[in-house]
């Protein structure tokens, strides 16, 4: 039988939560029971309306900001064991005409912000000891190579292997990390993209929408993923099949 | 909330134990019609007891997955229920041999079960749904061994690698017909299974020394993969086809 909340009794931080795929895992989360607190840098985009989701404003790239986050989920009922970190940055930039402050830029919001999601949320999981479910969203761009975005995929790289030290550092204390893998989504992100012209080359002939990222994460941080750990969850329509 | 496979119809092969038992179990639970295959009739006849005992549809029908006649049977039971949406090709076999002992007919009957049952299965049932036009889901359960190299399995890891290759041709094709078919492959770590326990015995000594080997430190169980095949074979996964499922508490991870 589905548990129609599966997530009772639990509380999550979903990080870049403010519109997009990291807004539909904050609603699915608490659709599913848990108390979630959704971090963003824009205030002005805050989800305000949904119900077991709360709001702070928080960059995942600053350390400083984390303890605020903490200190948030902290004070929800139910215990912290669900850590969604999502925030991330793509701009189109090919190598030469990268600057090194852009580049550090995407490096310190993809990369140096899910080590400090996984450095803050991990102590936070210690403190209860009854271990808990990280999942990284990384990208197919962290598997396969992709023209014209070499900060991002060198950020979106490191995140899927920054997953799997995790798993094995954390596994003996009941922590799983995972990381998933969204193909062209339609997000703010993808806008501009031709989904028309770009859809099929996706085995499955179109871009992927924001809720179907939902499932996947919600399955790995759900015990109906007690087993999984360390390890990859595709979701790109079979994008790099071939 | 709905069950993730209400009013559905599905295959999973070796279902008399293990992770076969267990999902098709939880997919009857699910609200899944299910066809049970294996070549254990009194297992299946308690599986149909078991799933039947708590309101739930399922057909046993003896199986070697070898044979193209036991899958036109076992297509026709599905038929029975309705349209089919879902294969588990689950069934398999494992034994652990060094290279040097392994002999040609032992390579032969791990290709023959492994990969030559798998790619019948998936033929079965792309044809089932191009004749109920429907939008399926073939779940191959492959094994960390498809992905990994492990001493002293040579003919197994060949031949789960080779499910591993063939689920991502076959997820090509499928996203080619209309209505499109979604192709994955779970891969197993150490369940205690049957499979397992039937090579090194059922000794809790040797399952903890299994779970102290492994990152979450603990021993894998049937149920777990069954949650990872149902996630797949479900609609939760809409968007993911020619991936790879692993679900072995981390053993793969370095």
């Amino acid at each position: 039988m589905s548990a129609a909340r599966e997530l009772q009794g639990r509380s999550a931080v979903v990080t870049g939560g403010t519109r997009g795929i990291g807004l539909a895992i904050a609603r699915a989360l608490a659709q599913a029971g848990a108390r979630v607190v959704v971090t963003g840098r824009d205030t002005s985009a805050a989800p305000t309306a949904v119900e077991g989701v709360q709001f702070v404003q928080a960059d995942q790239g600053a350390d400083a900001d984390w303890p605020r986050v903490m200190a948030a989920v902290g004070d929800l009922p139910g215990r912290f064991d669900i850590l969604v970190l999502n925030a991330g940055v793509s701009p189109f930039s090919p190598i030469v005409a990268t600057t090194l402050p852009a580049f550090r830029d995407v490096m310190r919001t993809n990369l140096k912000g899910a080590f400090l999601g996984l450095k803050h949320g991990v102590a936070a999981m210690r403190g209860h000891g009854q271990g808990g479910a990280i999942a990284m969203v990384s990208s197919i761009v962290g598997k396969i190579g992709v023209a014209g975005v070499p900060a991002y995929a060198a950020s979106k790289g490191g995140v899927r292997l920054m997953a799997k030290a995790a798993a094995l550092e954390l596994g003996p204390e009941k922590i799983r990390v995972n990381s998933v893998h969204p193909g062209l989504i339609r997000t703010r992100m993808t806008e501009g993209y031709d989904e028309a012209a770009m859809g099929p080359r996706a085995p499955l002939g179109r871009f992927g929408d924001p809720e179907e990222i939902t499932s996947g994460v919600q399955f790995l941080v759900s015990d109906r993923g007690r087993f999984v750990t360390g390890t990859e969850l595709v979701v790109d329509g079979g994008w790099i099949v071939q | 909330m709905t069950r993730k496979l209400e009013g559905r119809t599905a295959i999973v092969t070796g279902a008399t134990k293990g992770i076969g038992w267990e999902t098709a179990l939880l997919f009857a639970r699910e609200g899944c019609a299910v066809v049970a295959t294996g070549r254990d009739a009194a297992a299946g006849e308690a599986l149909v007891q078991a799933i039947g005992g708590e309101g739930g549809r399922v057909a046993f029908v003896a199986h070697d997955i070898r044979s193209e006649a036991d899958w036109a049977r076992v297509a026709e039971a599905a038929d029975a229920f309705g349209p089919l949406d879902a294969l588990v090709n689950n069934a398999g076999v494992f034994f652990v041999k060094p290279l040097a002992e392994t002999t040609e007919a032992d390579f032969d009957l791990a290709c023959e079960i492994n990969v030559e049952g798998t790619f019948l299965g998936v033929k079965i049932a792309f044809d089932a749904f191009a004749r109920g036009g429907r939008s399926g889901s073939v779940v191959n359960v492959s094994s960390l061994m498809g992905q990994v190299g492990f001493p002293d399995a040579i003919a197994y890891c060949a031949s789960k690698g080779a499910i591993t290759a063939l689920t991502k041709t076959a997820a090509l094709e499928g996203a080619a017909m209309a209505p499109k078919v979604r192709v994955n492959s779970v891969h197993p770590g150490v369940i205690w299974t049957p499979m397992i326990t039937g090579q090194f015995g059922d000794d809790p000594a040797l399952a903890e020394a299994f779970a102290q080997d492994t990152p979450l430190r603990t021993i894998g169980r049937p149920e777990y993969v069954a949650d990872a095949i149902l996630f797949l074979a479900s609609d939760d996964s809409s968007y993911v086809t020619g991936a790879e499922l692993t679900v072995d508490g981390g053993r793969g991870a370095d």
